[in-house]
Parts: structure tokens; C-alpha cells; sequence
């Protein structure tokens, strides 16, 4: 007598358990004893019990201790442990003896143990000589309706149903013709203001105006809703609230997730993509195939008009979570196999849950318990992926190539002209010798060295804190103007060696030896800014040498081009000497005391800053060459408070000819090359960055062997790639995979298979999704679980109906969106009148609406009721596509930080959707109101009511903020009458005319509490954030 | 009487599904408290009788080392100075093992039951005869975010409900105006993996942690009032007109009580408005209580108003208390803000030592005082622990999954024991190896809970917290 409500904790998947063992007891049970029934008659029931209660450990698909019982061979041959019967003698046979053990080693080991009756049944089976029969037997299971093919169903005649209940859409017939079964009466259609609030936040995500409600309330033409039903489908606002669907199933976010969550600042094309596709109603065909295979078919057919696209669209594999430490930092590869076989496990979950509605991963560490699913069909999908990594790629070589050759050309014109201008004017910047160049503008921008190892960074490889860091060890490099590099730790010693010849210099101070990202020609990876005193300091307005503590560069100072330097257009040389001179500055966040700065030439310190700041502005540095001097060094240290935001940048480092008389022709010659110059430089700064993602970055597939208890050290034999065998065509490019395949084959072969027209779930498993959607739940309750865990279909025929329109439809989404809204279902009021005896027994018998006689009324979602609220206070701003809007502060750390704010700045007031996700840091504000933790796929949102949410919805500053605004939008359309204000302020709201005590009530409040209360009010209500 | 109508109305809650009949659930569930069922002395409501009402659960994240204070290891003595294997020490986190190094404090045997523990916990010792060891905890991950996953849910992916979450799903809560799951993160900022650590997962969002702050300028709860002033009068005004409003609203729409429910969470915000604060003004505490969590102590003094303000929070009906001993990891030189002491292990585990020693003592005496330790479970523990060896040249120790040690205390708990142990040098566990499965399982039998009933669907898997593993350690458990 266990309580009663933590059984109730255990509700629709126990009863689809029990409903499963029901379906799976023995007939036995109620047959009488066998004691006088013919040796067939006994076959026969001795096959049932093996059957049932058998075949699925020991049967085609799994033969758990090589035994199988489903076929008199299996049965003769026994197994592992011997021989599973002694024919003709039951009480010397092993399986007698299993069935009536007492211990662990009794089978079946799971549910009941067999029935005296079946035992009986069993022993007098041996004793007759086994009997079997012919036929082998099939596991029950593959029987499962997912399983099967579409079936093409009959839409019901109008005569099958009652004329009250018949309606003029398909979708209305298949539902009447169970409410008439039960006798339950639908409600009639909601009003047209509850229609058109239902239908703008079903298909765009948030409210219409009062303007669109009362267009829809006056017109009287026969296909009104029609009408709106069209307009609202071609609406851009369409995608964005829909992708917001499929972005919850591919749990989406714009950083890795786990502990160093470190952003994806390319992730949101994705995003983008999945809007677009949506909008213009891709096929569901090509939308699956694209993002399982996109990038690869891309390859193969760059011809094709969406090459670039499918290849953004494939980052469906890579969106989930990812771990950076387990996969990169650390050095051990138990730790790496672990995080690749998660990886894995996320992408072939992703793909199988979402499709198919097959839940795959069940079967990582054994068998699937419900489905007919074997742990090695889980082994031959991951092999589908062994040549899938994530990471940060170009959308198109291509592009990029188109790029880089037209940048190239331009930078080539350039420097003709900037060599002969700098020669005469400017002198070598240091900073273009870091980037690779010969210090006349032939350096990359944006390019660098690793201080730890001299190794060359190009400007988009970015690096965070450097591992495996030797301080103190001078690191050389190809680059003629360049010694040495190094990590500088003062220590205890008193000299550190800064050039190979043996320069040292002295008091350079004890650091933490830890760097960040590279020394670069331009700003270091995450630099806080790249302006100090109010002087942009970035290029190409100026060269900037960064330099993230702990660092330091030694430059070697080339005789002949420093003697170049000195000489005049005409080649005489005016005998002045040659200076270095610069600006430094602290580019980081910290006001003061940030980072300690030294210059040396050779051993001699010219220039030293201890605590550098942020506050301490940009510092001048000029310094004569003495003759002779053959190294010139830059050093930044940590001032001792760890590496933080030291971020140092020497600003137009440069050396250069100490005086010299400029004549008129040279003054003029250089402002004309100076004008061609800049507009180079125009057209350089206007070209567009090649595309990057996060996406797919495909390489040679691994091999896949099976892990034994999903033990990554534990692993077994060799797996193919595969898929499952239970459902779906077969098909011969699948069955052609081997080892050798490449990853484009593998992947190709499974969008074939899940979208090809034989394979009955993703249509299904999609028809369902978008009923889930309009009605709040799915013809199948679990709308990523068709298994034998899932729920069964309310109405099946309906069901496969719907999935083969899509078919027919050729793929369309919008056209089953149509079909659906435009039903009698789905207009359906919502409110039930409480003393109708009509809706009586539909509350009676269905109140859970199974049959749909009423449509559903919903919370507004997290996202949507943000949306709502800026929409309402007519803040929001419309722009779509690009990266998401941050609405935090970030702080670059080992495990970067992030703080959510309310930010008055207008990207901030863009739909949700375009919301930049961070994974470790939820959003405080959208988690109150069920906005699901990207780390988990998400078929169904939860919808919860909770204090802290409702504390969430009066209190947080983001709706007190968007009372403000909301309160001037009303000032501005109506003034300051408190009851023009009033009843506008509801009509944005609730969508509807407000009656007159309303609008007394809230002017009242207008009165006493302001207008701003009112507003806030309003958000509050249950009115405001359900929908009929 | 009272319980079967609870029983009749959750069991029509129930047969409502998951969607709009949840909502309703959770809040109609909540508002009612589960309290009344739980106290009955038949126990019904449960899978068996109770032995802990509350539990507090202290983590220390980074990695507690357990060769440097609960888990003695002579043999560690005599090898100490000798280099490890260097083959086994490439498979660390950090990939170079150096010599082996033995505890930096001393053992003693403590108490009357003669539990070894170090030095670098003098007040705790004197809890011995109080305190179950589990000497032979493992973990599957050696990094800090899915080790912290795996302790807190039982899964080193995120995403998962954590331990709380789960009980309070199962327990409901006993306090009408507080959050029925209590977290207090360390002052310093969050731990590794941050707030996912006391995420609901796939539960309710109901039962996901909720933060508190004590002191400082922050908030005691987010978003408790308004952020920014407004007129008490302008308050008292709106919210009758809301309710007003919602009243209205919901009359015709008769039978949808997702409405009632939503009606009555702002109630319910409205009562912990005036509780919350009253439970975290620390100030109503005697001057003794003050020195004994030592809140005068600019380094004691935070962890020590964290384990004062649980005992407040558990007197007041709180179901399940967590406060973090440490924050996520930094650049920042000198002391690591969490027990991460991978180069200086004298410095941070001297540091945090001292810290944990005097809170977690003062909160299980000052518990046992009330008469409150019997009813509360407490338990404390990190995500893995450090290995017996120095890291390569380095004066700390790297993480290690292999080995570690948690202990419990009251409710139920059978003091002054400790359960399985790590082989001779605290490298891998050895006698009953176990996983946070069993400290769990151990955990929500006291709580009156069979693990492998406590289930909930999400994506094709009848999940728990203990996944597929977990066995109630009968060795933990006192005789009742």
C-alpha cells in the first residue's frame, strides 16, 4: 500500500508499460491445463510462450548468450551454456530448470516469473519430443504501428458521421467520426478577436494590432480566415517563430556549454538559415537532407543555387553542446575518448529523435529496453557521424578564395603606393613586421606570433590562455626583423636573456608566466576596446601592436633597410639617425594598476611603466637609436594580479628617419599618392569578410567499435555504419558502407534513408510536430518518441492521413499548416460554458480532450511573451537575421563569465529568437518562464506556474523597462486623458474592446498609481499571457 | 481523511497529463504543502517511513583532497618523495605525475569511534562520532563541469535534474512561503558548470534551485521587488486591480484551474516577500552563534552565514538546502577561489580548510543543539578528489576521479563509521567502490524514497536520479 501520488508520479509511460505487458502476457494464462491436448496443440502454445515472454533476448535481432528460441533449430542447438533442452526429458533440461530457478538465474529475469500452467506447458513440450512445427517465430514488437508504412487512408464520407459533427475539411471528418463514436458534442467557433489573437501567436509569435483585429472582426467575406490564414503564412515573422520550434529539438545555443563555456560567434547563420528555409517553405525533404548532409552535397554539386546554404544548414550537426576541456585541453586520452563518444552520442540522438521520433540513444550501453532496437544499430549510426567534428568553418572556399584574390589585388596596388609613402614620411611600423610584413604595409592585419612557441597566427585563429607554457625561453621565428619572443618570469633572477645574442635585462618582475592569444598586428582575441583616451586606435586609422601580458618581443634591427631610410628621394643621406617612437597604452578594462610595460635597446632600458592602467591613457615613447644598436625589445608583465585584461598596444610603433626637411615636390607628390592611398584603402575596408559558421568540419571517419556497457574503455568489435533495421526501407547505399566509406557516403546514405518516401516517420513524426504546435499537443503526446515507450496515436488514421498529404504536398510545411488551420478543429472555442449538458459529457468522458472538441488554451511561451511585451510597448524592433544581441557583459576568464543586464540599447529590443545563447548562463528572466537549458533537445516545453516566476513577471527590470515604454507609446498616441489612455493601453493588450467598467477601473488606477502601473498591470495578467 | 483527499485530488491532477493539469499540479501541490502528508506518523505519501525530513548538502568544488584529510594512508608515508608511475600518470587531467607526496597535516583518531581525520580539521573531528565516511567514492569524469554534473545529477552531461530537484519533485515542500529548494553559492560567484548544478533538468521548473543571497547589496531572491522603487500605495493599488482583473477572467472560463493556480502564485510571491528576508536577518542570531560560525571573520565569515542561514531556512521548512564551499576557477594568482589546488596545496587547502572546519562544525552542532540533526541530513562532499602524488614539479595536486571521499551526518545516518575504503595510497577506490549512485540511493531512502521508483519520462527513458545504478548502503543507515 504505497502512497498513492508517488505512483502517480510514474503516469503515462507506466501505464504504456503495463499496457505493453498486458499486450505481451501469455494466452496461457487462461487456458486450461495441457494435461490431454495433442502434441501440435502443445507446440502451438509452447511457441507463444516462447514468444512472448522469450525471443526478445533470444530471438533474430539479439541472441543473448548465443541461444535463440524463436526457431526449432535454436532450440536444439542451445547455447553458451549447453544444451537448452534434453529431448524427451524435461527434468534433466536446462531451460526447465531456468524457468523454475528460485535465484538470479531465473528467466525471463524481468516482469513475472512463468505460470505453473506454462511451466507444465514447457516440460510437456520436451517430454513429447519438442514439437515444434514449421513456422519460426517474429518478435511481437516489430509489429509496432511507427513501424509500418503509411497507410492510405480514406477520408471519412460525410455520411459516416453525424451532420452537426461533419465539417468541410478532411481533418474534421477523421475527428468527428471518434466524437460521434463517444457522443461528444464539439464547441462551436471561438469569437474573431480570440481567432485572430490564437492565429498571430500560433504562426508569428506574437500579437496582432488592434488594427489587424478589427480588419479581421469587419470582414464578412466567405474566406476571411482564409485570407488571414495566408497572409499570416507569408509573414517573415513566420520563420522566426517557428525556427524557434525546430531550434528547441536542436538545442541551439551560441557558446560550447560545459565548463569553459566559450562563445560561437559564428553559430548564428544557423539560426538564420533555419528562418529562411522555413519562410520559404524548403521542402521537409531537402530541410532534413540539407542538415544531415548539406555541407557535403555542397561539395559535390557546388553548381547547385543553395550550395553555400546547405552548408550552413549541415551545423544542425554541431549546434548541441560540446566540451572543450575533455575534447582539447586536457592531455589525457581517456578523458578525449570519453567527451568524442558524447559528442557522437549527441549528434546521432539529434538526428534519430528529431526525424524519426526514434529514440536511439536508449540503446548506447545495451539493448533497447522497449524498442526492437539493438546496441549495434547504435554503433552503426554513430559510424554515420565518426567523421563529423565541430568548429568554426568558411561557408564557401570559394567565396573565400573570390575574396582574397580581389584583396590581394588591392592590397598589391597599395603598397606601391604606401612603401614609396611610408619610406618618405612614416618609417618601418613594427606592427606590420608582427603581422608577417616588411614593415611598409605587406603584414596580414589582424595577424600575429605565439609569445609561447614563435608560432604564426593568422588572424582567425584565435587563441584564449596558452597551454603547456616554457617562460623565459626565447622562441625565434621566419621573420627577419624578428629575434626572439618569449613568456617573461622575472623571478629570483636578476637578468633575463631577451635577444639570442645575449642582450639581458634587469628587474623585470616575478609573473604568473600564464599568456593570452598571440603578440598581433592589431588587437589581441576578445580586447576589451580598441580605443583609450577617446582616440580610435585601430586599423587601419592607425597601427596597433598588441601585446597580452605576459609577453615580450625582441626586434633585430636591420642595418641596410634602417640605412634606406635615412636617404632622400635622391638618394643622399642628411646624416640624422634613426628614432623609435610610439604610443602604449592599456587596452584592457582595469583602471589602474593593470600591467608593468619595458623598452630596451639592446641591454639599455629606455622606457619602463609600472601598473599601467586603463585610466593612465596612452603614453609617449620616443627613443634615438644609438649607433650600433642591434635589438630593440617590448615587454609586458602581469603586475603581479594575474594576466586579467592586460592588454597592452604600442600604437604606431614605428622607426623612422629622426629629421629630415621635406620639400615641396615631396609634400605634394604625397598628398596625391596619399589620396589614391586612402581610397585603396576604402575599397579594402569594404570588401566582405568570407562567410564563416559553426558548423560541420568533416574529416576521415574513425573507426566505430561497439563499447560494451557504453564503457569507452571497454570496446569490442568493429562496427559499420548503419541504421536501424525495425523501420524504413533498405536500401542499397546504406547496405554498401564499409570501413572505407567516406564520410560524405555515410552521411548521404542516412538522409537518403530517413527521407525517402518508404520511411514512414519523419513524415509522420512532422505532421505530429505541427499539430502539437496548434494544439498544445500532439496526435502522438510524445512528439520525439514514436517508440514502443511513446504514446499511441489518438487518431491513427488521421495521422498517416496528414503524413501522406505531406507527401503529396511534395514536402510543403505551409500547405499542411494550412490545412490544419483552416479546419473546424482548430477554430474551436476554448471556453467551455459550464452549464451546457451538451459539453457535459464531453467534460465527463474526455476532459482531457483527446478528440478535440475544443481547442486548447496555452500560456504564451518565454520567448513569445517577451516578444509580446516589447511588441505592446512598441519597442520592438524588427530587423532580422545577423549575430545575436547580447544582453550581458562578458568577461574573458579561464571559464568565461557572463552577467545578464537590462540594456536600454536598441538591438536588445529584437525578437528572442535572435537572442545570443549562452548554455552555462541561462536567461534568469525567459528560465522563470520554462525557457528550456539548451543542453537537452526539447519536443515539449514544460509550462509550470511558480512564485518566483510571477515574482519574475511584476518585479524584473526588464518589465518594469518595457512599462516605461510601454506608458509613453500611449502618451504619445492618446495624451494624457487617463481613460483614452486606459482603454488603448487594454486594446494593445488583450487584442479585444475593453467594456466600460474596465476602462473606469484602470483609469482609477491611472489616477492613484500612474500610467506605468497600469502597463505593468497589464503584463501581469492571466488575459495578457494565455491565449484562448 | 485529510491524505486521501490529497491523494484523490493529485490522482485527478494526474490523470490530466503533463500539459495544462501540470501546472495546475505543481502550484495546486505546492500551495498545499506536501508537509502534512509526510509528517503523518504512518508515513503515507512515502515509499517507507522517514528517518530525515531536510537535507543540507555542503559541496566543495574543485576537488577535495581526501589523502590530506579523511582518508588515511600510511603507506603514503613511506613512499612519499618516490615518483609515481609515470606511464598511469599520463592518463590525468593534467598528464604529468611527480613524486609521491603524503598528507600535509597529521592524522589522529578522533571521537570514541576512533575515525581517522587530519588535521586541517580540528572542529570537525570533534563531529566524528557524528559522521559516516565513505572512503571509496569515484567519479567518471576528471574535469570540474561533468564531474560536477555527475555528483549533483547522476549524469556528467548537463541538462539532468540535480539531486534536489528530485527530491523535491518527490516531497513537495513544507514551507508555505518559501522556495521548497534552497542554493547559496559562494560570495566569490558560482561554481564550475554554474547554475545547470541545481537546474530542474526535465522537471517542473518549480523544482529547480532557487538562489539566495545573504548581505551585500544583492537581492536575497531575484526579482523579490520591484527593481526599482515603486509607491506602496501604487503596489497595494495594482495588485487588487490584478487580481481583480485575473478573477474575472478566469469566472468565465470555468474549469481551466491553471488560472486559479496562476492566481494564486502571486500570492504565494506576495508571502515569500515578507519571509525571505525574515530568514536571512542573520542579525536576530545571539552573539554566541555569531562567534561559533565565525561570521566576524573576514575569510570564515561568508561560508559560515551560508551554514547558518541553512540551519534558518531547514527550521523553517525548507526541504533541501545546498551551499557551495568555493567558486569557479580563475586567472587570478594567489588563492584559488575554490578547492582546485593544483599548484600550492598547503596555501588553498590550508586556506579553504579552515573555512569548511569551522562552518560545517558549527552548523552540525548548533543542528544537533535544536534537536534539528536527527530530522536534517547532512552531507558533504566534492566532485572528485586529488591524487596521492605532487603534479609533475608542481607543490599541489592534480584531479583524481578515482578516489575521493563524502560524508553524511543525522538523519538516519549512523555516525562515527566509515563505508569502503581506496587502495594503499588513495589512488583508485578499492574495498566497495562506489559512484554518487549509492550516496544517492542511501540518501532518498532516508528521505523515506525508493530510488528506482522515483522516475520521471523525458525522451524515450523513464529517467531517475540514480540512472540504472545505485544500492542503499545498509552499513550508513542507524538502527532506528
Amino acid at each position: 500500500m504505497f502512497s498513492t501520488y508517488l505512483s502517480a508520479r510514474i503516469p503515462k509511460r507506466s501505464i504504456a508499460i503495463m499496457m505493453l505487458a498486458i499486450l505481451l502476457a501469455p494466452d496461457g494464462f487462461a487456458q486450461e491445463p495441457q494435461a490431454l491436448a495433442s502434441a501440435t496443440e502443445i507446440g502451438v502454445s509452447a511457441r507463444e510462450i516462447f514468444r512472448d515472454r522469450c525471443i526478445a533476448c533470444h530471438g533474430d535481432s539479439v541472441q543473448e548468450g548465443n541461444l535463440r528460441l524463436d526457431r526449432s533449430e535454436g532450440l536444439m542447438a542451445g547455447g553458451d551454456s549447453g544444451n537448452a533442452i534434453a529431448v524427451g526429458r524435461s527434468h534433466d533440461s536446462l531451460l526447465i530448470e531456468r524457468v523454475t530457478a528460485r535465484d538470479e538465474s531465473r528467466m525471463p529475469p524481468k516482469g513475472t516469473p512463468l505460470s505453473d500452467e506454462q511451466i507444465a506447458t514447457l516440460s510437456r513440450f520436451i517430454d513429447l519430443g519438442a514439437p515444434w512445427g514449421e513456422e519460426s517465430l517474429k518478435d511481437p514488437r516489430l509489429d509496432h504501428w511507427a513501424w509500418k508504412g503509411l497507410r492510405s487512408v480514406a477520408v471519412p464520407a460525410n455520411g459516416d458521421v453525424s451532420a452537426a459533427l461533419a465539417g468541410d475539411s478532411p481533418i474534421d471528418r477523421f475527428l468527428a467520426v471518434e466524437m460521434s463514436k463517444h457522443n461528444i458534442q464539439p464547441l462551436p467557433r471561438a469569437s474573431r478577436e480570440a481567432l485572430v489573437r490564437r492565429l498571430s501567436f500560433d504562426l508569428l509569435g506574437i500579437p496582432p494590432t488592434p488594427e489587424e483585429v478589427d480588419d479581421f472582426v469587419a470582414d464578412g467575406a466567405p474566406d476571411a480566415w482564409e485570407r488571414l490564414v495566408d497572409r499570416m503564412l507569408a509573414a517573415p515573422q513566420y520563420g522566426e517563430r517557428w525556427a524557434r520550434h525546430w531550434l528547441d529539438i536542436a538545442h541551439y545555443a551560441d557558446t560550447h556549454g560545459f565548463e569553459r563555456d566559450q562563445r560561437r560567434d559564428h553559430a548564428w547563420r544557423y539560426r538564420d538559415w533555419v528562418i529562411d528555409a522555413l519562410n520559404a517553405d524548403l521542402p521537409y525533404n531537402s530541410f532534413l537532407e540539407q542538415q544531415i548532409a548539406g555541407d557535403v552535397l555542397a561539395e559535390e554539386n557546388p553548381q547547385a543555387n543553395s550550395t553555400t546554404d546547405a552548408t550552413i544548414a549541415a551545423s544542425f550537426l554541431a549546434v548541441g553542446p560540446w566540451d572543450y576541456v575533455g575534447q582539447v585541453e586536457t592531455p589525457s586520452p581517456v578523458i578525449k575518448r570519453l567527451a568524442r563518444a558524447d559528442d557522437l552520442d549527441d549528434m546521432v540522438a539529434q538526428v534519430m529523435t528529431s526525424t524519426c521520433g526514434i529514440t536511439i540513444h536508449c540503446a548506447r550501453c545495451h539493448h533497447h529496453k522497449l524498442d526492437p532496437i539493438q546496441q549495434e544499430e547504435y554503433f552503426a549510426l554513430t559510424a554515420i557521424f565518426s567523421g563529423v567534428k565541430r568548429g568554426d568553418r568558411l561557408v564557401s572556399t570559394e567565396e573565400s578564395q573570390r575574396i582574397d584574390s580581389k584583396r590581394n589585388e588591392l592590397r598589391g596596388r597599395k603598397l606601391a603606393i604606401d612603401q614609396e609613402l611610408h619610406r618618405t614620411r612614416v618609417g618601418i611600423s613594427l606592427a606590420d613586421i608582427v603581422g608577417g610584413g616588411n614593415g611598409f604595409g605587406t603584414g596580414t592585419l589582424g595577424a600575429g606570433i605565439d609569445a609561447s612557441t614563435g608560432a604564426i597566427r593568422n588572424p582567425n585563429d584565435k587563441k584564449g590562455f596558452l597551454d603547456g607554457v616554457v617562460a623565459n625561453r626565447l622562441n625565434t621565428t621566419t621573420y627577419p626583423w624578428i629575434d626572439s619572443v618569449f613568456v617573461p618570469d622575472g623571478g629570483t633572477m636578476a637578468r633575463l636573456a631577451i635577444s639570442q645574442a645575449g642582450a639581458v635585462a634587469q628587474g623585470i618582475p616575478s609573473t604568473d608566466s600564464k599568456v593570452w592569444d598571440a603578440i598581433r598586428n592589431g588587437p589581441v582575441n576578445s580586447q576589451f576596446s580598441t580605443s583609450l583616451d577617446g582616440i580610435e586606435c585601430a586599423p587601419p586609422g592607425r597601427s596597433m601592436l598588441s601585446l597580452h601580458a605576459n609577453a615580450g618581443i625582441t626586434f633585430r634591427l636591420q642595418k641596410e633597410p634602417l640605412e634606406e631610410l635615412q636617404k632622400s628621394n635622391d638618394g643622399s643621406t642628411d646624416g640624422g639617425g634613426i628614432v623609435f617612437t610610439a604610443m602604449v597604452g592599456y587596452f584592457g578594462e582595469t583602471a589602474s594598476k593593470g600591467a608593468d610595460v619595458y623598452v630596451l635597446i639592446d641591454d639599455q632600458l629606455v622606457f619602463r611603466y609600472v601598473g599601467l592602467g586603463r585610466n593612465d591613457g596612452l603614453q609617449g615613447i620616443r627613443h634615438e637609436l644609438p649607433g650600433g644598436a642591434s635589438t630593440l625589445t617590448l615587454i609586458a608583465t602581469d603586475g603581479g594580479n594575474g594576466i586579467g585584461h592586460d592588454q597592452i598596444c604600442f600604437i604606431d610603433a614605428s622607426l623612422a628617419p629622426s629629421h629630415r626637411v621635406e620639400s615641396d615636390q615631396e609634400a605634394l607628390r604625397a598628398s596625391e599618392l596619399r589620396k589614391v592611398s586612402d581610397e585603396l584603402q576604402a575599397e579594402l575596408a569594404s570588401l566582405p569578410e568570407a562567410r564563416r559558421v559553426y558548423g560541420v568540419v568533416p574529416e576521415t571517419p574513425s573507426e566505430i567499435r561497439l563499447l560494451h556497457r557504453g564503457n569507452t574503455e571497454d570496446a569490442r568489435d568493429v562496427v559499420l555504419p548503419g541504421t536501424v533495421a525495425c523501420v524504413g526501407p533498405r536500401m542499397e547505399s546504406m547496405a554498401a558502407l564499409s570501413s572505407q566509406s567516406t564520410d560524405a557516403q555515410r552521411r548521404i546514405a542516412l538522409a537518403n534513408w530517413i527521407c525517402s518516401p518508404e520511411n514512414p516517420l519523419p513524415a509522420r513524426v512532422l505532421v505530429n510536430r505541427l499539430w502539437h504546435h496548434h494544439f498544445g499537443t500532439g496526435l502522438v503526446a510524445t512528439p520525439s518518441d514514436f517508440g514502443l515507450g511513446g504514446a499511441l496515436p489518438s487518431h491513427p488514421e488521421l495521422l498517416d492521413w496528414l503524413a501522406n498529404e505531406l507527401h503529396r504536398g511534395g514536402w510543403s510545411v505551409k500547405r499542411m499548416h494550412r490545412m490544419i488551420l483552416v479546419s473546424d478543429a482548430y477554430q474551436r472555442s476554448s471556453v467551455r460554458p459550464e452549464s451546457s449538458t451538451a459539453v457535459h459529457s464531453a467534460v465527463v468522458l474526455d476532459a482531457g480532450n483527446r478528440f478535440v472538441w475544443r481547442q486548447n488554451p496555452r500560456r504564451l511561451d518565454a520567448e513569445s511573451l517577451r516578444d509580446t511585451m516589447l511588441s505592446v510597448s512598441g519597442s520592438i524592433v524588427r530587423l532580422m537575421h545577423g549575430p545575436g544581441y547580447r544582453d550581458f557583459d562578458y568577461q574573458e576568464e579561464y571559464a568565461p563569465v557572463y552577467q545578464h543586464r537590462v540594456l536600454e540599447t536598441p538591438d536588445v529590443f529584437r525578437r528572442s529568437v535572435y537572442r545570443f545563447v549562452v548554455r552555462t548562463t541561462p536567461h534568469p528572466f525567459l528560465t522563470s518562464l520554462d525557457c528550456p537549458n539548451p543542453a537537452t533537445m526539447t519536443p515539449v516545453r514544460n509550462t509550470t506556474t511558480t512564485a518566483i516566476q510571477s515574482l519574475a513577471t511584476l518585479n524584473n527590470a526588464f518589465v518594469l523597462q518595457q512599462s516605461d515604454r510601454f506608458a509613453m507609446r500611449l502618451q504619445q498616441e492618446v495624451g494624457d486623458r487617463a481613460e483614452a489612455q486606459a482603454e488603448r493601453a487594454i486594446r494593445l493588450a488583450f487584442g479585444r474592446k475593453p467594456t466600460q467598467t474596465e476602462i473606469a477601473n484602470a483609469a482609477r488606477l491611472i489616477q492613484s498609481a500612474g500610467l506605468f502601473q497600469l502597463c505593468r498591470i497589464l503584463f501581469n495578467t492571466n488575459e495578457f499571457v494565455y491565449v484562448d | 481523511m485529510e491524505s486521501t483527499l490529497h491523494s484523490a485530488r493529485r490522482d485527478w491532477l494526474a490523470r490530466m497529463g503533463t500539459g495544462l493539469g501540470a501546472i495546475a499540479c505543481a502550484a495546486m501541490l505546492q500551495r498545499e504543502g506536501f508537509a502534512r502528508v509526510t509528517n503523518s506518523s504512518n508515513a503515507d505519501g512515502l515509499h517507507h517511513p522517514s528517518r530525515a525530513k531536510h537535507v543540507i548538502e555542503i559541496f566543495c568544488p574543485g576537488g577535495l583532497s581526501h589523502v590530506d584529510t579523511w582518508d588515511y594512508k600510511p603507506e603514503l608515508e613511506r613512499l612519499h618523495g618516490t615518483p609515481f608511475d609515470s606511464e598511469l600518470g599520463k592518463q590525468t587531467f593534467a598528464g604529468v605525475a611527480g613524486k609521491h607526496a603524503k598528507s600535509f597535516w597529521s592524522f589522529r583518531q578522533r571521537g570514541e569511534s576512533g575515525l581517522w581525520i587530519s588535521d586541517l580539521f580540528p572542529k570537525l573531528s570533534q563531529c566524528a562520532d557524528d559522521m559516516a565516511l565513505i572512503n571509496s567514492m569515484q567519479s567518471k569524469s576528471a574535469l570540474h563541469g561533468p564531474a560536477m554534473f555527475m555528483m549533483n545529477s547522476g549524469f556528467i552531461q548537463p541538462g539532468f535534474p540535480s539531486m534536489g530537484s528530485w527530491v523535491t519533485y518527490a516531497l513537495g515542500s513544507e514551507s508555505d512561503n518559501l522556495p521548497e529548494f534552497v542554493v547559496l553559492p559562494d560570495p566569490r560567484g558560482l561554481p564550475p558548470g554554474g547554475i545547470i548544478n541545481w537546474g530542474a533538468g526535465f522537471l517542473p521548473a518549480v523544482h529547480q534551485g532557487t538562489v539566495m543571497e545573504i548581505g551585500g547589496g544583492a537581492e536575497v531572491i531575484r526579482d523579490l521587488f520591484p527593481a526599482r522603487e515603486v509607491d506602496r500605495v501604487a503596489e497595494v493599488d495594482g495588485l487588487s486591480l490584478l487580481q481583480q482583473w485575473n478573477r474575472q477572467h478566469a469566472s468565465a472560463r470555468p474549469g481551466d484551474s491553471l488560472l486559479e493556480a496562476r492566481i494564486a502564485s502571486f500570492e504565494l510571491a506576495g508571502k515569500l516577500q515578507l519571509s525571505a528576508p525574515e530568514a536571512v536577518d542573520l542579525s536576530r542570531e545571539s552573539q554566541p552563534i555569531h562567534a561559533m560560525y565565525g561570521l566576524d571573520d573576514p575569510d570564515i565569515g561568508p561560508f559560515g552565514r551560508q551554514c547558518l542561514l541553512a540551519r534558518r531556512l531547514v527550521e523553517r521548512g525548507v526541504r533541501f538546502v545546498q551551499i557551495y564551499c568555493g567558486a569557479e576557477n580563475t586567472s587570478k594568482k594567489a588563492i584559488r577561489p575554490n578547492w582546485d589546488s593544483h599548484e600550492d596545496i598547503v596555501r588553498d587547502h590550508g586556506y579553504w580548510g579552515r573555512v569548511l572546519d569551522t562552518g560545517a562544525s558549527a552548523l552540525i552542532e548548533d543542528l544537533k543543539q535544536r534537536g534539528l540533526l536527527e530530522s536534517t541530513l547532512v552531507i558533504c562532499t566534492s566532485e572528485f578528489g586529488r591524487q596521492p602524488f605532487m603534479q609533475g614539479e608542481q607543490k599541489g595536486r592534480d584531479h583524481n576521479p578515482g578516489a575521493f571521499t563524502a560524508w553524511m551526518a543525522g538523519g538516519g545516518v549512523r555516525g562515527g563509521v566509515r563505508y569502503g575504503s581506496s587502495d594503499d595510497i588513495g589512488f583508485k577506490a578499492a574495498e566497495n567502490p562506489t559512484y554518487c549512485y549509492d550516496l544517492h540511493a542511501t540518501a532518498l531512502h532516508l528521505l523515506g524514497i525508493d530510488h528506482e521508483r522515483l522516475t520521471f519520462y523525458h525522451n524515450g527513458i523513464q529517467r531517475r536520479l540514480t540512472d540504472v545504478h545505485g544500492r542503499v548502503i545498509p552499513e550508513l543507515l542507524a538502527s532506528s
